[in-house]
């Protein structure tokens, strides 16, 4: 019997309350919960960083193929940085595994606006983001806006619509005026009799 | 399954030699050794002074009064008790070694559930002051330097301040006071008593829960998890005034542990506007500190420490800020400011190391098979993620100034100017965009929440081959300094008329 994803986030939004998000016999279920993301599209950077923590804490436990679901999903959610968030949790030594290593490098190309070097290396190493359903298109999104934004003034709105928005009218010098107050000049008003 | 409270809290200081000859008494006399007769007389006294108070607001509660004199008395009479006789007996015959465990003095007051747990509280924040909680665990780590028998101690005693056990009592405070449902009850204008519970209703458990909330901020940063260390402020408002607002130092190491978590976060904004407040503050406050030299040292720390991290913030996201926090700062960083700007990744580095937080791992080492530096690990990962952002926008803070220079021009010409390629350029300009927009908080109560603004002091839009900058200038404020220098100058002359 399969649960809904809002189940499931309902069920794990319960776990995560108190002293049970620390209890390392929850993992299995929020490593599900990772999976079931992935494939669903869906998104729940709390959860994820959870599950981290408890690899940080319980090291024997911890699963490379999951901390990279985890690093992808984070990478669909740019510009937010919890990509940073994720790489601030995962040790050196872990860091340096196959995949994790490659997904950093991924990362870092988005971060610094590579993108033409990210789409390359990504079509390098396709098997990475096997099963992280929308992938690509979450990265599109983040990368299109960054470049219209530039190119042709066009700016996505959040129903994914795109309208052409006159630059020129926010990109614009601004002098801002000091204005001061009559109560900060009272006082000193009153005293100088 | 629950996750148990572990009750075997022991009495090691950290000190190898001396935790050892303690286990091995310990071993011998189950309790604890002989506890000074003064000592008794204290904690006896401390326990009646605290529930004589409670039983006063238990009674005016059931009579439906508000608070009378006689509660702010006794409130009184308990903060000297806090703040004097507990450091100086500390000082007297606890200089080295930690108080007698709860459990040790429970007989002398009764068995008292709250008064126990008011103890605890100042058991642990005395050996978290000399010993610390973080010293321990960067001690347990520095394993090379250890001989085998301290080596074999460690191994046969891995709950000795695990983390678990810190976040297990950190956690039992803030649910035994229910202080996540009083904050929110409370921020919305509601009576708070009404969902305290049993033992919230005293002010000391709701202090206890607040101050643990703190607790979990402070320990979620120390491990890296910036989001967790803002997350369990979530009902708190920063900004606002409240009872709880009124313990300096706690204000003062939230606001750094916030402000650091903000930065890590690219939260420029956040994090500038953070720092410049407290800063402010501490400025403000500074004459209220010279009461006992622990509170002071610290509070001293944690300002250099920020306005290191200010300068950081301010060198990534330059903006404006007060004038006399801006004034301190040049003072203080105005060349290592320079130096960062001109991407100096060094100077970001020495400044991170001496304002982070002192990073801790929350897992016990391998002993066999551990290297010297394990204990540098924690800084080492977070100073990585740190020098790999400072890295990304190496090229922004030259590309601004340029930018500041003109209005309009071809992109490949800018380019030039920058010694780049223009495809590189283009590349930079969106990494300038990308960088400088920021998770702004504006509204809510959470510290977490936050919309995304770019209050970059300059912007700019590319049109075909152009590129078209917009300066944001801001006039200096003569007349706002000037009306600071003449009360200033009131000040001093109010202070000679006196004499």
């Amino acid at each position: 019997m399969t649960m809904t994803f809002e189940q499931m986030r309902a069920n794990v939004g319960k776990l995560l309350r108190g002293i049970d998000r620390y209890n390392p016999e929850n993992l299995a279920t929020l490593e599900r919960y990772v999976e079931t993301q992935a494939r669903e599209n869906a998104y729940d950077l709390e959860a994820n960083l959870a599950v981290l923590k408890l690899y940080q804490f319980n090291p024997a436990y911890f699963q490379t193929s999951v901390t990279s679901q985890i690093l992808l999903k984070a990478l669909t959610n740019l510009p937010h940085t919890d990509f940073t968030l994720c790489k601030c949790m995962i040790d050196q030594p872990h860091q340096e595994e196959r995949p994790i290593r490659q997904i950093l490098y991924l990362g870092n190309l988005l971060e610094t606006c590579h993108f033409q070097s990210f789409w390359t290396t990504l079509e390098e190493n396709r098997e990475f983001i096997d099963g992280i359903t929308g992938f690509e298109d979450s990265v599109r999104k983040y990368t299109q806006v960054k470049v219209w934004m530039n190119k042709y003034g066009w700016v996505e709105n959040e129903e994914g619509q795109i309208f052409i928005y006159n630059q020129e009218e926010s990109v614009k010098p601004k002098n801002i005026v000091e204005k001061i107050d009559f109560e900060s000049v009272s006082s000193i008003m009153a005293t100088s009799q | 399954t629950r996750y148990r409270i572990i009750h075997d809290y022991d009495l090691h200081t950290g000190d190898p030699k001396a935790d050892l000859a303690y286990e091995r008494q310990y071993e011998h006399q189950q309790t604890y050794h002989v506890i000074p007769e003064v000592i008794k007389n204290f904690l006896q006294y401390f326990h009646k002074t605290i529930s004589d108070l409670i039983d006063q607001k238990v009674y005016e509660l059931q009579a439906n009064r508000v608070s009378s004199e006689s509660i702010e008395q006794k409130i009184y009479e308990i903060q000297d008790v806090y703040e004097n006789s507990w450091n100086k007996l500390t000082d007297r015959f606890f200089k080295t070694s930690p108080w007698p465990e709860a459990e040790a003095i429970a007989t002398l007051v009764g068995n008292d559930a709250v008064f126990l747990i008011l103890y605890k509280e100042l058991y642990y924040r005395h050996i978290y002051a000399k010993v610390s909680f973080q010293s321990f665990s960067q001690y347990r780590c520095k394993t090379a330097k250890k001989s085998e028998e301290e080596i074999e101690f460690l191994r046969s005693n891995p709950k000795i301040w695990n983390v678990h056990s810190v976040l297990n009592v950190l956690h039992s405070l803030v649910d035994k006071s229910n202080i996540n449902r009083q904050l929110e009850v409370y921020t919305s204008g509601g009576d708070p008593e009404s969902v305290a519970g049993e033992y919230g209703r005293h002010s000391l458990y709701k202090m206890l829960g607040y101050f643990s909330l703190v607790g979990l901020l402070r320990l979620h940063s120390l491990l890296g998890d910036y989001y967790q260390a803002i997350k369990v402020l979530e009902n708190i408002e920063l900004n606002k005034k409240s009872m709880y607002s009124r313990v300096p130092e706690c204000q003062i190491s939230t606001y750094y542990y916030v402000g650091f978590a903000y930065l890590m976060m690219r939260r420029y904004q956040d994090a500038i506007r953070v720092f410049a407040n407290i800063l402010l503050y501490i400025q403000r406050t500074r004459n209220m500190f010279q009461r006992s030299t622990y509170k002071y040292e610290m509070i001293n720390k944690q300002n250099e420490q920020m306005h290191g991290l200010l300068a950081i913030a301010l060198t990534m996201y330059p903006m404006r800020i007060d004038e006399s926090i801006h004034t301190q700062l040049r003072e203080k960083y105005g060349d290592k400011m320079l130096r960062m700007q001109k991407g100096d990744l060094q100077v970001f580095e020495e400044l991170f190391s001496f304002a982070c937080p002192k990073f801790l791992s929350p897992v016990v080492p391998n002993y066999d098979n551990v290297h010297p530096n394990y204990h540098k690990e924690p800084f080492q990962q977070q100073l990585k993620v740190f020098a790999e952002e400072v890295q990304q926008q190496a090229q922004l803070s030259t590309i601004r100034s340029f930018l500041k220079l003109y209005t309009t021009m071809p992109v490949a010409k800018l380019a030039g100017f920058l010694d780049m390629s223009e495809q590189e350029f283009r590349i930079q300009l969106l990494v300038f965009k990308h960088k400088m927009k920021n998770l702004v908080w504006t509204s809510g109560i959470s510290a977490l929440d936050g919309e995304f603004q770019s209050a970059s002091e300059v912007d700019f839009y590319i049109d075909k081959d152009m590129i078209h900058i917009a300066d944001t200038k801001v006039a200096r404020r003569y007349g706002d300094f000037f009306i600071r220098q003449i009360h200033k100058f009131e000040e001093v002359k109010k202070i000679k008329l006196k004499w």
